[in-house]
């Protein structure tokens, strides 16, 4: 476990370092943390970065459950022959390595002016987050009794009521869980921004490259971005341990 | 969107007084095709047209410098890439980073597997620890295992030294630079093997082992005879998805040796974005990536072939 763990601590503690400290060796056990790293990232460009990449994931997670949510519902709720077809589809969408998607997406986005923009990231996200989406809900909404809604229909409510009042609040962990599965993958993305974003919508992973390659490699603060864009992560993945492995095999694995 | 067809084995059974059932039935579907239908028009939009649009590219000689470049040119870029013995080395390269990386994830996500495989609250635990380095950002596992193998600055350098060992400059040795992204991504990834593993173990009947013992099985037997052809859906399952991750790979090796020292890290996938994007011969990038994809098709349907079991994976 310590050999597992050590990687992730030896950064996180020479995020705290000031700069020649952090080398020093042998290394020294006791010292005084500071979080001048960590001050001169935040009144930096570090920042906007950190925004971007909120944004763009935030974005895309919103907009890839809108579209997926009510797919994954309707093919849990009917049989539907192109389900087969979008297994088949999400599994080979997995295969392709990311410049499989940023080839083609790079030449239109630079037909439409879409190079460096936000909208741009959001919407190459959608290649591998809403199949994601479709594949995981479709998963929860099977775990959700039927018979509630039948019940409803009885009653007369329609089936997009049905769906939205009784369906959809039934599986709320489930929405939770696949909205940060979406999230994380769209946070962790290097190759897409590296591909398509230039200054104004570089996220945060390009722009610590960015800088490690352009500031004389300052160490303790390439530390400390490391760990910030990692904290949300761990923390979020934390919470969706369990269905981490649904996640990670989407199209191959019910989970 | 004539395929679909609404459930009436799976509904409950309906009152028969009613008359509008029919017709309720065809809403229904109505309703539930406008649900499906932005997601597949959004999904054939951003991958079905760009992945038919690589291939329409692959056939051309496009220059990103040349805008007038993009004409037919049959099967040039192929014929190109037959011959080509950068592209050659690059898929040596590809197939001793994809073995090494698979086969010592799927040993040590094993052996941990086996060893964590118990319901104390303690393991839980572990469990939950052991999850980190798979969720991290990948550029930021790539930027650890930077610094751990720089010389000079990293403590595992420092601690070479202290016993005695040599300190060599893994990222600037030819020959230990790919050790060294295989590290890297044996660390990341081989708690996703244990994952599905210890999934796979905790689902395990109890019967069949019990029998095993009942017959005198040792526990190597109950071992190799019992609990393994059991988790063979399981194995077969992690090896395929850590075979076309593996295939993947770009931000460690972008990070961590930028394809060098010379062309010692160069994999196929980073070779194709060197072609594209500092090179600017995208038609040609494109080919590789066509090629690469339909050999990564090719050798997860080798593997479930192989495993003989294609209904694992539906």
């Amino acid at each position: 476990m310590l050999v597992v763990l050590f990687p992730v601590l030896f950064i996180v503690q020479m995020s705290v370092r000031s700069g020649l400290e952090a080398f020093r060796m042998p290394p020294t056990l006791v010292f005084s943390p500071t979080l001048q790293n960590y001050i001169d990232l935040l009144e930096g460009k570090f920042v906007r970065s950190l925004t971007n990449s909120t944004v763009t994931a935030t974005s895309t997670t919103v907009l890839a459950l809108l579209l997926g949510v009510p797919t994954a519902y309707a093919f849990s709720r009917a049989r539907v022959r192109a389900q087969g077809l979008l297994s088949l589809w999400t599994l080979t969408t997995r295969m392709a390595p990311p410049i499989a998607f940023g080839i083609p997406f790079f030449l239109i986005y630079k037909d439409l002016g879409l190079i460096d923009t936000r909208v741009g990231l959001v919407v190459i996200y959608l290649t591998f987050n809403l199949s994601l989406v479709i594949w995981m809900m479709r998963a929860f909404f099977d775990g959700v009794p039927r018979s509630l809604e039948e019940a409803a229909y009885i009653d007369g409510a329609g089936v997009t009521s049905a769906f939205l009042r009784i369906a959809l609040p039934l599986s709320a962990p489930g929405l939770a869980t696949t909205a940060i599965f979406t999230f994380l993958f769209a946070w962790n993305d290097f190759f897409y921004s590296l591909l398509l974003t230039r200054s104004e919508a570089v996220t945060a992973p390009v722009a610590i490259v960015n800088f490690m390659n352009y500031e004389s490699w300052e160490w303790g603060k390439v530390a400390a971005a490391a760990t910030m864009i990692m904290l949300p992560v761990v923390a979020l993945s934390v919470v969706v341990r369990k269905y981490l492995i649904r996640g990670l095999t989407a199209g191959a694995v019910k989970g | 969107m004539d395929r679909i067809e609404a459930t009436s084995d799976r509904a409950l059974p309906w009152p028969a007084a009613r008359p509008a059932r029919r017709s309720w039935t065809r809403t229904r579907r109505r309703v539930f095709v406008g649900f499906v239908t932005p997601a597949v028009v959004v999904l054939v939009l951003v991958t079905v047209l760009p992945l038919l649009y690589l291939v329409v590219t692959s056939f051309t000689p496009l220059d990103l410098t040349n805008p007038s470049s993009r004409r037919w040119a049959g099967l040039t870029n192929y014929r190109q890439l037959a011959a080509d013995g950068r592209f050659w080395n690059s898929v040596w390269v590809q197939a001793q980073l994809s073995f090494w990386t698979v086969s010592l994830q799927m040993v040590v996500g094993f052996a941990i597997a086996l060893l964590l495989n118990g319901r104390l609250r303690f393991l839980e635990l572990v469990r939950a620890a052991f999850i980190i380095p798979m969720v991290l950002p990948p550029v930021v596992v790539a930027l650890i295992w930077k610094i751990l193998f720089t010389p000079d600055i990293s403590i595992l350098d420092w601690s070479l030294g202290l016993l005695g060992l040599p300190q060599p400059a893994w990222l600037a040795d030819p020959k230990l630079a790919l050790w060294a992204v295989i590290v890297a991504d044996v660390w990341e990834w081989f708690p996703f093997v244990m994952l599905m593993l210890l999934a796979a173990l905790q689902m395990l009947p109890s019967e069949p082992l019990e029998a095993a013992r009942l017959d005198g099985a040792s526990r190597w037997q109950a071992f190799r005879y019992v609990i393994l052809p059991l988790l063979k859906p399981a194995l077969v399952v992690a090896t395929l998805f850590r075979l076309i991750d593996s295939v993947k790979a770009f931000p460690h090796i972008f990070i961590m040796t930028g394809g060098g020292p010379g062309t010692a890290t160069e994999v196929t996938n980073f070779y194709a974005y060197l072609q594209g994007f500092s090179y600017t011969y995208v038609g040609y990038s494109s080919a590789i990536i066509v090629v690469m994809l339909l050999a990564t098709f090719a050798m997860s349907l080798g593997v479930l072939r192989v495993a003989g079991r294609e209904h694992d994976v539906e």
